[in-house]
């Protein structure tokens, strides 16, 4: 029985001019990528697009992906950066879709729960912190959502977002902070 | 003296410290209420958020035709579009470009045509005198005056 390509194997096929290799990878980390871009995002329709633009870029750079980190560090940080950017480019129009009651476009697009199995009170907290992520600024946002959804250690983290691990563990820091003050009397 | 939260108690929550601060944050917990309480609190809001959010269903069919679609639409990139070749090749443009400019701005040649009627008219030019006393032909007027120089002979 053959193993299975690795990511990076298949990502030096694509620079090769592989298509199958492409649609592979694809396949493999499509539900990851819309997931991270949704939970980044929170709007479907970006979150498919972002992430299908990630794709693309690793179809047209595939060549530049060094052997000495992980595929899954590469890609993940060209579509944080791509979510971060779509975010940075709304910022002017979403002020005008936020109401001025506060609430703001978490609130309208409120996090599901990962297992509607458990019972209602820890699915009620896990719903109402994942809503306060939503409140996070960008980069707490992708710091907390890259830990706590991508179980990402906080080295990882300061790979995919080009800083210092002192960064990410401030940023973390501080996210947790306000999630903690989001729970209230919990 | 606490620890500091935003570097040493985060990463001690997430188990992100190195073994010589682990130990030194350790110590410090079980003798502080306080700093013991943020890492539980920090550790339970991690806790309540693992698993991740579930995103809205989506259509991987129609995702995968939609992604085949922009990339036929924008074509891979050309060769020559990476950074080396791109180089290498605006290199080569560049150095063509200044040859070719070069060539365009040498006053003292002549044409082709030039030379070779030139040439042709060698054995006739001689005959004349005034030609040993040209610093190499570089005196064009006077070399094609010479057939009225002949004529005056």
């Amino acid at each position: 029985m053959t193993q299975p390509s690795s990511d990076e194997t298949l990502c030096r096929r694509v620079a090769a001019g592989d298509e199958a290799a492409f649609d592979a990878l694809v396949a493999r980390h499509q539900g990851r990528a819309y997931r991270l871009a949704w939970s980044l995002l929170r709007d479907a329709e970006d979150a498919r697009d972002v992430s299908q633009e990630a794709f693309l870029r690793v179809y047209r750079t595939a060549y530049g992906f060094r052997g000495d980190a992980r595929f899954s560090t590469w890609f993940h940080r060209i579509l944080v950066n791509l979510c971060l950017d779509h975010r940075r480019r709304g910022r002017w129009w979403r002020r005008w879709l936020v109401r001025e009651d506060g609430e703001g476009e978490v609130d309208r697009h409120p996090a599901p729960v990962a297992d509607p199995g458990e019972r209602l009170g820890d699915d009620q907290r896990r719903a109402r912190l994942w809503a306060a992520v939503g409140r996070l600024s960008p980069r707490q946002r992708a710091v907390i959502v890259l830990h706590a959804q991508e179980e990402l250690t906080t080295t990882e983290i300061a790979a995919v977002l080009d800083c210092s691990e002192v960064t990410v563990r401030v940023h973390l820091h501080r996210a947790v902070s306000v999630l903690r003050q989001s729970l209230g009397g919990d | 003296m606490h620890p500091d939260p935003e570097r040493e108690l985060i990463g001690y929550a997430t188990g992100a410290l190195p073994e010589p601060e682990r130990e030194r944050v350790a110590a410090h917990l079980s003798a502080c209420a306080t700093c013991r309480r943020t890492v539980e609190e920090s550790r339970a809001v991690l806790d309540g958020l693992a698993g991740g959010a579930t995103a809205p269903p989506l259509d991987w069919g129609r995702y995968q035709a939609e992604l085949r679609a922009r990339r036929q639409a924008r074509g891979r990139s050309r060769w020559w579009a990476r950074p080396l070749p791109a180089l290498v090749a605006a290199g080569v443009a560049t150095a063509g470009l200044v040859l070719a400019l070069q060539g365009l701005h040498r006053p003292g040649d002549l044409a082709p045509a030039d030379e070779s009627a030139l040439g042709a008219r060698l054995p006739l030019l001689q005959q004349y005198r005034v030609v040993e006393r040209l610093d190499l032909l570089e005196d064009l007027d006077a070399i094609r005056h010479l057939d009225g120089v002949g004529g005056a002979r």
